[in-house]
Formats: C-alpha cells, sequence, structure tokens
C-alpha cells in the first residue's frame, strides 16, 4: 500500500510538471495581453510536432528538437501576437474568436501535415530510475520534471529581477500606469507571448514521446490548464504552479484510486468550490477578472 | 396556396434523378443505372475532426478497392459491366450531420449502398434508413437492433470475436489465472468489458477487480497502470482501446515492470509499441487484426480478395498508416460486390436478399452465417471464424482461426448476462 | 400597413423557401433554425455582460429532460419540449448561484466547469441518462394534419414548419423582453454596473434572471433538436458546438438582435454548404478557421455593421 501511494504520488509530480508549464504560458499571455488564448492546447500540439518532425522524421538529437520546439512555437506567439493580438487589442471577444480560428489553422495543418493518426515518436531513453522495489519513474519523465523546474525558476528570476520582467508585471499588472511609466505595451506584449506560446511549445515537445501524438490532443490540455489557472486565480503566476501541483495531486490520487472519470468530476467540482469561496481563485485579485 | 407550393415540391423531386418519391414523402428509392453508368457507394463516416482516424483510413483503402475492381472491368449486373465509385460526406461523427449526410447520398447522390462507421452516428441516420429502406452497414455490431432491418454488420463483428483470443490464452498459458481490464468509457468500451468479463469466467478466468473505465480524454496513463499493477494480475487486458490509448499503456506497462501477459482487440501499428518497449516485452501480445501480408490470408479459406496485393498497395500509398479500419470496408465492398453481382442488380432491397440467401455469407475470413437474434435481436451480423494473432519476434502471426458461433453455443449465456450488467443489450440500449 | 405587408412576404418567403432547397439543405435548414434560437437565447445573456461557455450544455439539459419523459413518462412531445425548457432554466437558476458570484474571465471558465461537469454525470450515470452512447429513439412529434397541409415530421420540410414557428415564437418573446423595461435594465447591469447597483437595481437578481430565460429558450433548442434527430449523447453539446454558437454570435455582432442570427446564418451556409459544394470536404475547417479571423480582423463589428452602414445610408438618401 504504502509503494502503491508513493508511486501514485511520482505519477503526480510529473503531471504538476507538465501542467504547470502550460498553465504559467496560459497565465503570463492572460495578464499582458488580456485575451484568453482558446489555441493554447494547439501550440503544445505544435511544440509535440515539431518533435516529430526534428526529432522522429530528421534524426535530430532529442534535445535540438526541443529548443526547436520552443523556438518555434514562440514565434507562433509573436505571429498571433502580430497578427491578431496587437489589431485586436481593445477587442478581447475578439481576440477569443480569433484564436479559436488559429486553433482551427494549426489542427487543419496538423491533419494535413501528418495524417489523423497518431504519430511515432522513438523513446528518447528507455531508463527506469528504481526508487525501490515496487517504485519507478522513467527516466524520460524525471527529463520533463527537471525542465519544469529549471524553466519556471528561469521565468522567477526573469520576471523578478530584470527591467523587462518589471516591466512585463507592471503591465500584467495595469497597462495604462506602465504606459505612463515609459514601457512600452508592444514590446511587452511580444516577450509575453514568446514566452507564453514557449512554455506551451517545449511542454509539448518534452512530453511528446510520452503521450499519444495527434492532432486533437491540445483539446485535453487546454481543458486541464483552464481549471488550473482559474483555482490559482489568473493573473498569479505562484497560484498557477500550486493549483498545477495540487490538481495533479487529486487527479492522480483520485485516478488510481477511483477511476478516471469520478477524477474529472472531482476536479471541476473542486475548481467549483474554489471559486464559491473565493470568487477570484487562490490567489488572484479582483481587478483583473 | 400551400398544395400548389407542395406540387411545385413535387415537379422538383421527380426532375432528380433517382428519386422516384411518392407523395407522402421518402419510400424506397428506385434506383435504375443506364448501361455502363458507374455505381455509385456512399462512405458516411467522420473525415475530419478527432473520430477521423475510423473513417478516413478506410475510405483510402476503398479507393484502391475501387481501382482494382474497376480495372477488371467492373462490377456485371444482368444490363452488362458498370465501374464503382465512392461518394464521400463527412458526419463529424455528430448524428445530425450523418443524417444530412444520408439524405444527401441518397436522394440526390442516388447511391445504391452506404457504409458507415456507425456508433452515435447510427441512431441519426436509422429514420432515414427505415423510410428509404436503403441498404446501410456498420462497423459496430452494436448498432444493430430489430427496429432496422437494412442495417448489416458484415465485416466487424466487434465485440464478440474477443472471446477467441482470451480461449486461445486460456488454452496455451493454463497457469495464468487473473487478469484486470481497462477500458475507455465509451460506446466501444463498454460492451467490449462485457464480453472479455463472459470470456474470462468462461474459462475460470478470475477478473481481479472491476474493470478500470477511463475518460477518453485522458492523456497520462501511468496512474491507471500503477493502479492495475498493484492487484499483481497474471494477465492485463486492453480492451477495445484506440491505439492512441493502447500504446501509451503498454509503455507504462513495461516502464513500471510489468512481466505477465497481455491481451488486447488492437495493435495496430504494434511495431511502433515495440520500438517502444522491447521485442521480448511484446512477444506473446495477443490481439485480433492480423497484418494482411500474413500466409494464411492467402489461403482457400480467405474470402477477402488478393489480402496480400491489398495489403501491399496500401503499404505503398499510405505508408505507416496500415490498421483494421483499412481493410474492413473494402472487405464489405467484397461481399457487396458479390450480392450485387447474384442479384444482377444493385438495388438495395435485391441486393440484401442476395448478400443474406441461405442465412451464409462469405465473411472476409471464411464462410460465415447470419447470425445474431439473441444478442442483437436481429440476425444480421455475419460472424464465422476469426483469426488470434500473436506478435512473435516482432511480427503479428495468425495462430489460427476460431469459430465464435462454436463459443456461443457453449457460453451464450454469460454474455447475455454480462451484457445486461452493462446496459448492453438490444432491448437495453435506448 | 406597410409592416405588415413586409411581414406577410417575409412568412410567405419562410414558407416558399424548403422547396427551393435540395434535400440535404432541407435538412441543414432544420438544424439552422434550432441554432438560430440557441444563439439568439445567448445573446439575452450577454447583453447583461457576461458570456458563458454552458449555454449549449443547458441547451442539452432541455433535450435529456424532453427525451426522458416522452420516453419513460409518455408525455406529449410538444408538452415535453416545453418542459425540458422550463427544467433548463430551473438548473440555471441552480448554477446561478455558485456562478454569479463570478464575473468576467473567472465566469465564463467557472460555467465551462459547470457544464463540464453536467455532461460528465451524463456520461457516468448510465441510468437513467444512457451513459456515452446517449438516449436513441426518442420520440417524434407525432405527425397531424392542419386541413391543408400533413405535417409529417420525417420531412425536414413539414420540421422546419413546425420547428420554425415555435422559433418565431421564442424569438418573439425574446425580442419583447429585450424591449420591456426588465430587458432595458439587463442592458443598464451590462453597462452602468455600479451606477444600476445604486439606483436600487438589484444586479444579480436581473441576471440570474436573463440567465434562467436565456436558458430556458436553449432547452426548447435542445428538446426541438432531440426529437428530429432522435438520438442524442454527451457528445452532442460538447466545447466544439459550444465554440460554434460562441464565433456566430461574435462574428455576426450582439449589438443588435438580428447580429447573432446573421453571424450563425452565413456561417452555416459557408461551413455546411458552400465549403462542402466546392470540393473542400476535409480542408473545411482550415477554411473556416481563416474565415473567423478574417471576419473579426475586418468587421470588428460583426456583419451586423454592414447592415446598419447600408440602412443608415438608405435612411439619410
Amino acid at each position: 500500500m504504502l509503494d502503491l501511494l508513493a508511486q501514485t504520488g511520482l505519477n503526480a509530480v510529473y503531471a504538476a510538471s507538465y501542467i504547470s508549464l502550460v498553465a504559467v504560458g496560459l497565465v503570463l499571455i492572460f495578464g499582458v495581453m488580456g485575451v484568453i488564448n482558446f489555441a493554447h492546447g494547439e501550440l503544445f500540439m505544435a511544440g509535440a510536432y515539431v518533435v516529430v518532425a526534428v526529432y522522429a522524421d530528421m534524426h535530430m538529437p532529442f534535445f535540438i528538437a526541443v529548443v526547436v520546439g520552443l523556438l518555434f512555437v514562440g514565434c507562433l506567439g509573436l505571429l498571433m501576437e502580430r497578427a491578431l493580438f496587437r489589431p485586436l487589442r481593445d477587442n478581447p471577444l475578439g481576440g477569443l474568436v480569433a484564436s479559436i480560428g488559429f486553433l482551427m489553422i494549426l489542427q487543419a495543418l496538423a491533419t494535413m501535415g501528418f495524417g489523423v493518426r497518431m504519430e511515432f515518436i522513438p523513446p528518447v531513453t528507455q531508463h527506469v530510475v528504481q526508487l525501490g522495489e515496487n517504485i519507478s519513474i522513467p527516466l524520460a519523465r524525471v527529463y520533463v520534471i527537471v525542465a519544469a523546474i529549471v524553466l519556471l525558476s528561469a521565468l522567477w528570476y526573469f520576471l523578478k529581477r530584470t527591467r523587462f520582467g518589471w516591466a512585463l508585471r507592471a503591465s500584467a499588472q495595469d497597462p495604462q500606469a506602465a504606459e505612463l511609466q515609459g514601457i512600452s505595451i508592444a514590446q511587452t506584449a511580444k516577450i509575453a507571448m514568446f514566452i507564453g506560446a514557449g512554455l506551451a511549445g517545449i511542454a509539448g515537445a518534452l512530453t511528446a514521446p510520452l503521450i499519444s501524438v495527434n492532432p486533437h490532443m491540445g483539446h485535453s490540455v487546454i481543458v486541464t490548464a483552464f481549471i488550473v489557472i482559474i483555482v490559482g486565480g489568473v493573473g498569479s503566476l505562484e497560484g498557477a504552479i500550486i493549483a498545477s501541483i495540487a490538481y495533479a495531486f487529486v487527479h492522480t490520487f483520485v485516478t488510481t484510486f477511483y477511476g478516471g472519470v469520478i477524477a474529472d468530476i472531482t476536479g471541476l467540482s473542486l475548481m467549483l468550490i474554489v471559486l464559491i469561496v473565493k470568487p477570484t481563485g487562490l490567489f488572484g485579485s479582483a481587478d483583473r477578472a | 396556396m400551400i398544395s400548389k407550393l407542395r406540387a411545385a415540391g413535387l415537379t422538383r423531386r421527380t426532375f432528380l434523378k433517382s428519386t422516384a418519391i411518392t407523395a407522402v414523402g421518402a419510400s424506397m428509392p428506385s434506383i435504375t443505372l443506364a448501361a455502363g453508368e458507374p455505381i455509385k457507394i456512399g462512405f458516411l463516416a467522420p473525415l475530419t475532426g478527432a473520430v477521423a482516424a475510423w473513417g478516413k483510413p478506410g475510405l483510402d483503402g476503398c479507393m484502391i478497392w475501387a481501382e482494382r475492381v474497376n480495372a477488371a472491368g467492373g462490377i456485371e449486373l444482368e444490363d452488362g459491366k458498370h465501374p464503382v465509385e465512392f461518394v464521400s460526406y463527412d458526419n463529424e461523427y455528430d448524428p445530425a450531420k450523418a443524417r444530412t449526410g444520408a439524405t444527401k447520398l441518397i436522394r440526390e447522390d442516388g447511391v445504391s449502398f452506404i457504409m458507415m462507421l456507425g456508433g452515435d452516428t447510427w441512431p441519426g441516420v436509422q429514420p432515414v434508413a427505415d423510410k428509404t429502406g436503403m441498404l446501410f452497414s456498420t462497423l459496430l455490431p452494436s448498432d444493430l437492433s430489430p427496429d432496422s432491418t437494412t442495417l448489416l454488420a458484415p465485416a466487424e463483428v466487434h465485440p464478440i470475436y474477443l472471446v477467441t483470443g482470451v480461449d486461445y490464452l486460456a488454452d496455451t498459458f493454463p497457469d495464468a489465472k487473473t487478469v484486470v481490464i481497462c477500458a475507455q468509457d465509451d460506446a466501444l468500451g463498454l460492451p467490449s468489458v462485457a464480453t472479455y468479463l463472459a470470456a474470462f469466467e468462461a474459462r475460470g478466468i478470475e477478473v481481479l477487480e472491476e474493470p478500470l473505465l477511463f475518460d477518453p480524454a485522458t492523456t497520462d496513463f501511468a496512474p491507471i497502470v500503477t493502479r492495475m499493477l498493484s492487484s499483481n494480475p497474471d494477465i492485463i487486458c486492453l480492451d477495445t482501446c484506440y491505439s492512441d490509448y493502447v500504446h501509451p499503456i503498454c509503455e507504462q506497462l513495461f516502464q513500471q515492470g510489468y512481466k505477465g501477459k497481455m491481451i488486447s482487440a488492437t495493435a495496430d501499428f504494434y511495431d511502433q509499441m515495440i520500438a517502444k518497449t522491447s521485442k521480448e516485452f511484446m512477444e506473446g501480445f495477443i490481439f485480433q487484426f492480423p497484418d494482411f501480408d500474413d500466409p494464411a490470408l492467402s489461403g482457400d479459406n480467405i474470402n477477402f480478395e488478393d489480402a496480400n496485393g491489398f495489403y501491399e498497395e496500401y503499404a505503398k500509398r499510405h505508408p505507416g498508416q496500415w490498421g483494421a479500419v483499412s481493410w474492413e470496408y473494402a472487405s464489405i465492398m467484397d461481399l457487396w460486390k458479390a450480392a450485387a453481382e447474384q442479384a444482377g442488380s444493385a438495388d438495395p432491397e435485391a441486393v440484401m436478399e442476395a448478400m443474406k440467401e441461405g442465412g451464409t455469407g462469405k465473411h472476409a475470413f471464411g464462410d460465415a452465417v447470419w447470425w445474431g437474434t439473441e444478442l442483437f435481436g436481429i440476425d444480421n451480423a455475419l460472424v464465422g471464424d476469426w483469426p488470434v494473432v500473436v506478435i512473435e519476434d516482432g511480427k503479428a502471426v495468425i495462430k489460427g482461426f476460431k469459430s465464435i458461433p462454436d463459443w456461443y453455443d457453449q457460453h451464450g449465456d454469460l454474455l447475455i448476462k454480462h451484457m445486461q450488467a452493462y446496459n448492453q443489450m438490444y432491448d437495453q440500449r435506448g | 400597413m406597410r409592416k405588415a405587408l413586409i411581414w406577410i412576404a417575409f412568412g410567405a418567403a419562410l414558407i416558399a423557401l424548403p422547396h427551393g432547397l435540395s434535400f440535404s439543405q432541407q435538412e441543414i435548414l432544420v438544424f439552422l433554425t434550432i441554432n438560430i434560437l440557441v444563439v439568439s437565447s445567448y445573446r439575452l445573456l450577454t447583453l447583461t455582460g457576461e458570456w458563458s461557455l454552458a449555454h449549449v450544455v443547458i441547451m442539452g439539459v432541455g433535450a435529456y429532460a424532453s427525451a426522458m419523459m416522452t420516453k419513460n413518462l409518455g408525455v406529449y412531445v410538444p408538452v415535453a419540449m416545453l418542459m425540458g425548457g422550463i427544467i433548463a432554466a430551473l438548473i440555471a437558476v441552480v448554477l446561478s448561484f455558485p456562478l454569479f458570484r463570478m464575473k468576467g474571465f473567472y465566469f465564463l471558465i467557472g460555467s465551462f466547469a459547470a457544464g463540464e461537469i453536467i455532461r460528465l454525470l451524463w456520461k457516468h450515470f448510465r441510468d437513467p441518462f444512457g451513459g456515452a452512447k446517449g438516449i436513441k429513439g426518442i420520440d417524434p412529434m407525432p405527425d397531424f394534419s392542419i386541413g391543408i397541409y400533413d405535417f409529417d415530421f420525417f420531412e425536414p420540410v413539414s420540421y422546419f414548419y413546425f420547428a420554425g414557428f415555435i422559433v418565431i415564437v421564442c424569438l418573439w418573446i425574446l425580442w419583447r423582453i429585450e424591449r420591456s423595461p426588465v430587458g432595458l435594465t439587463f442592458h443598464a447591469v451590462h453597462w452602468q454596473d455600479k451606477l444600476a447597483e445604486a439606483s436600487g437595481v438589484n444586479l444579480r437578481a436581473y441576471r440570474t434572471l436573463a440567465f434562467a430565460v436565456a436558458s430556458g429558450f436553449a432547452g426548447i433548442g435542445g428538446a426541438l433538436l432531440a426529437h428530429y434527430i432522435g438520438t442524442i449523447n454527451p457528445g452532442s453539446f460538447d466545447l466544439d458546438y459550444m465554440v460554434f454558437v460562441l464565433t456566430w454570435a461574435i462574428v455576426g455582432g450582439t449589438g443588435t438582435f438580428y447580429g447573432p442570427i446573421l453571424g450563425c446564418v452565413v456561417l452555416t451556409i459557408l461551413n455546411e454548404v458552400v465549403l462542402r459544394e466546392l470540393g473542400f470536404e476535409q480542408l473545411r475547417p482550415l477554411i473556416y478557421g481563416a474565415i473567423l479571423i478574417a471576419s473579426i480582423l475586418f468587421l470588428p463589428n460583426g456583419l451586423e455593421s454592414i447592415v446598419q452602414k447600408f440602412t443608415k445610408r438608405s435612411a439619410k438618401s
């Protein structure tokens, strides 16, 4: 029984890692741009397909594929900023519709380029780290966990210790005041979109060898990410991370002990309860809703 | 005024070829073909969206089938030879769009026969089928019910063929005594769970816990696999999971150190599963869908026209895309072609009569009987032998063909018991 | 007098409409008619400034309620449809307690979560909801005759007349609500949040009222759909469908009563008729996505802005 609990805990840590990468990106985009990026799950999918193209098809090293995934999807983010969100700056609902359109295009492109079937990605490593008789974690999953910790720490440093990060936080809190302070909103928007999209891309790239890659894989990811950022509080990066961990643990344990469908219902119900108790999420403030 | 409009509508209708509609509404479309005019076959399945993998590869297979038949001169009816042509409609796995598609294919395109994936989309089409008498086929026999007499399940007899795999497992490995089942909670997963429960019970294999049902949106299977392994089973049964689930589940089983037997309905792209795990791990994996380059499929008992050649052509055009649906729609067409040629007509009623004549039919895997009165309320499933396939040294090998009706004669009551427990009997679905 | 004539001409055009269409277009017309009700009722909710992602699921509540009442209790179909609407409205009132503690983005996602919970409950409880397969063999609307016309509800033309009549009645009610003092308060709730409250308007009550009324009509729309196709399942009311409703409303524009209807009609015809006819069967999602982006970039105020420009110009001259 103890083994089972420990193994389930490890499973949850892995789940928390990739969920938090996706959720933090989504929060960053919402905070700075003020739009709900419905296409965020498809950015995750795009990152996975970069690994299909670069690592599985072109036989480049996995590490390179992940970096390409980060950069490529980051650039997709820049494209969205320039082509969609900037012209629709004063129209948040317009931004929502545009991101839905973008989502459909990305899905269709993936289908055209790679087919409707799931993609094959050779395992990066088959090594399994044994932590006990019945407790183990595959090395490939450890990579995801380590990458998430490194990336999120780097992001934290960037936001708290650099001028760019200061500007980013300022414009997320109050765009008008930030502009008065001489912060270029256009500049921060680009940075936020690149980082936010890039995080989704790298999460997709890192997990691609571990999950089924198909054109519709983004759907369940975005649903989870929405739940997480609502629980955490929409404007809060810390909240997103803590909520990711909490959600991953609840979902994983309920799945293991009661079943998958019950776990989904539990996750959603918990979210509603959090919202009833604190309508702006655990770490959210009222002004940015 | 309205009666005038209706009259106008009627002239429009008679104007449309191939839809002699009576004044009350739709009725049997009588299809009359000019000599040499192509016979049109409807393909009504998801071609875009999340379920497209169950439609698109089948359409690809049909294209190859049509080319091969047309190159050989087409289909020979009473009035001479006709080429065959597929008309597709993307139903996006939505019942409303399937209904619209069925209407278009029947009343506007004048098709003689419609192939569907079935499942969620069939109940939307059912009223159209009832009113027009059009002949339909489904890949999911759980769509069959006595209410619709013109729906056939001539290729897939999911899930009853699963019993053959369990029988093989029990015969070959008598020491394997316990099993855990996992399945996605949907229209494909549940009847399959009921069948496996019956098949394991029939052979005295103990099912250790309630089958684990997961949501189709699941992406991370580590928690489910951890749960399955916690009861330490001899056998893991993957039910009728889609390949998007079978692959990650097997990978997790491998990584979490599982050493026992595995049985599953499908193992599409098993070469990729081997690459993700190991040859040793996948050795002995039991499933039900052979590669069509298997020498056992060039035998005399096989009715699929040149199975090996079909596989080769498919693999050439769509490399790495071969799966169960690739051949199933095409095998239905083999059956349809034979029946149409026998009837000398493409008329749905005549073809159906010819197809079911004598209560037997030529299923892809050998001569079979029209069957299913107890289970589906109607004998519209073509059931006979089904192959048991095992991975040996990295390649899927047919280990033999086993008779489904024979199993049912012995253990039918068990199957009905479990089907009832999961609300899957024809009189319970609805 | 002139107005009456226009309405009569409009009615005659609607009666003639299906006879100018092909069979499959008649089917699409039925679904389009139902969707017009769904998107129009959605607009009523958006008047208060809240955008819900639960609307389609609540439409499903109406569909499930009506289907189950006819199947299990033998209720007469039109009565069951009405009851479906009422039950959808009641569920909306229940949901309003948690949901209206939230606003804006929180409300959007909160409503999505509430909808997903309902959908998962349908999936999880095979008894009585039928699980993932849903409910099949739902009783169709019983055929009847009104002397000059025999209604055969298998025929899309008949069902179009029936559903069209109900939808027009519902739209008329929605229109009256919007023009009533209550409807004007909805607008006020949106634009003058604090002010409205200060002047003694009970914001929450009005939001709940708008949510319940909108949900009720959506429920009737769901029931109309269920008794036509004869089958519903949790997948029939998923996020994809919701996204379509949302885009119809926004692309059409929610500033006017006709905006969402326009969006629904134009986008449905494009997606279901034009793109399919042009042979883009498998490319449709790509082109549809591009159309969404183009329309929102170049017509930020929706398709209704074209009509407004046009009518303003004609009013000037």
